[in-house]
């Protein structure tokens, strides 16, 4: 439990200093790596809905007190984002590639779309808000399946094995 | 409905039902909580590890900018000699119309630790706070221009608030035209810097630098802020759509300077460097 809540915290702190860092300079640039949406997709997948939804609640509180504008927009997105996945997860084949591209494109984009909406505040925007979306999926969801590929190769076991065997004990 | 779900599933029902309406009470009621303080401390807690991460970022590009520096200070020496002859010239000019001194603003440096918001940055973490002088509303440029202003004051941080932000707006003035306007961030169709206000009768050509005006009350007179980047008329045709692109590289600030706002009664007048 202490290892899960330490990994919590240690997976919202890197996520948020990258965010404020790295990627705040490419998302200047047209090139939006929703490190956001990543991380909760990743913790649900592995730690279930209840996780899942924690997760993606702290984070984006956190992602809203740094904004300092719409306290609350990240939180409710991620938190929902997470309890699906994580349900999502019992049904799914969580180490296929192909799964993590599409739950992770689908986060990115209702996290996108949904954060975005409140900057842009106008129809007239639409137009910036897909094109700004669509990037951000195709270029986030590809990036974290290799990333996850890459965790895995370096560490030499799965991700996700511990959400199965707390799912297989719940069953 | 609870009552069909196995307890595991309802638990995280339930759950995800209470962040859900407490995330839909802060959007709604977010604005009257005291956020600062919070922030004041997230800002201590990440300021250490954003400049570990930076760290590398900025040892790559050092090398880039010291050639960069060197070629521009060569550069700047020599024009630094012309505008002393023409400054010794302007100053007696100005004694002999009867005109006061020209007195140049103190600059405090800063470090950028960390920026945020999306899509493009509106707001920075600033690496000195009231213990070096830094005071709430206090300009933040760079060599480039103006980038925004000081909006909250912690001990060793502070965090400004970019042109950029939705809440900014700067009194501007076209240069050698005097054509005055308001800068401020529109979001829709796209993010951009608009200098609104200005009447369809007042020529502006695109190419043109815009600067703050004699009119802003928290910034100095002649700070350049960006070019006029487009023009156009709004909708209803009475006024000026002009876009700005701003002069200071806001997605890519390192360093900046603090420049002390008019002094309070009682209060310090300048800012001393950290």
């Amino acid at each position: 439990m202490m290892k899960a809540i330490g990994g919590f915290l240690l997976l919202a702190a890197v996520a948020l200093l990258i965010r404020s860092t790295a990627l705040s300079v490419l998302a200047a640039r047209g090139v939006i790596l929703d490190v956001l949406a990543f991380v909760t997709v990743v913790w649900a997948l592995r730690w279930g809905e209840s996780w899942g939804a924690s997760f993606g609640f702290v984070l984006g509180l956190a992602a809203d007190l740094d904004t300092a504008h719409w306290l609350g927009r990240h939180a409710l997105v991620l938190a929902l984002i997470g309890y699906a996945v994580g349900r999502l997860a019992r049904a799914l084949v969580r180490d296929n590639p192909f799964t993590q591209l599409v739950l992770l494109f689908a986060a990115t984009v209702i996290h996108q779309s949904w954060a975005l909406a409140f900057e842009l505040g106008h129809v007239a925007g639409w137009r910036f808000l897909l094109g700004h979306v669509v990037i951000a999926g195709l270029v986030s969801a590809p990036l974290g399946v290799l990333l996850v590929a890459a965790v895995r190769a370096g560490s030499g076991r799965s991700l996700f094995s511990l959400a199965a065997t707390e799912i297989d004990s719940r069953a | 409905m609870g009552g069909f779900l196995p307890p595991a599933e309802r638990r995280s029902g339930i759950l995800l039902g209470f962040y859900a309406a407490l995330a839909l009470v802060l959007l709604l009621t977010g604005e009257r909580v005291p956020q600062a303080a919070i922030r004041g401390v997230g800002a201590w807690v990440f300021a250490p590890l954003d400049r570990i991460v930076l760290v590398a970022d900025r040892m790559s590009a050092a090398w880039r900018e010291n050639q960069r520096l060197h070629e521009r200070v060569t550069r700047l020496e020599l024009e630094n000699a012309y505008l002393r002859r023409a400054g010794i010239e302007n100053q007696r000019l100005r004694e002999s119309l009867g005109l006061p001194a020209y007195r140049g603003p103190s600059l405090g440096p800063v470090e950028v630790l960390a920026l945020t918001g999306e899509p493009i940055p509106t707001a920075a973490t600033l690496s000195a706070g009231s213990r070096q002088g830094v005071r709430l509303g206090d300009a933040v440029v760079t060599s480039e221009g103006l980038v925004g202003r000081v909006g909250e004051v912690y001990p060793g941080l502070s965090r400004a608030i970019l042109l950029t932000d939705p809440n900014s707006a700067v009194a501007c003035e076209v240069e050698s035209t005097a054509v005055q306007g308001v800068l401020r961030v529109s979001t829709s169709p796209s993010p951009r810097l608009l200098l609104t206000g200005i009447p369809l009768a007042d020529t502006v050509r695109r190419g043109q630098l815009v600067l703050t005006s004699g009119l802003s009350v928290r910034y100095p007179r002649g700070l350049p802020v960006g070019r006029v980047a487009r023009l156009d008329r709004d909708r209803d045709g009475l006024t000026q759509v002009i876009e700005v692109a701003p002069s200071a590289r806001l997605s890519r600030l390192r360093h900046a300077f603090v420049i002390p706002g008019p002094p309070h009664p009682g209060g310090p007048a300048e800012v001393p460097a950290p």
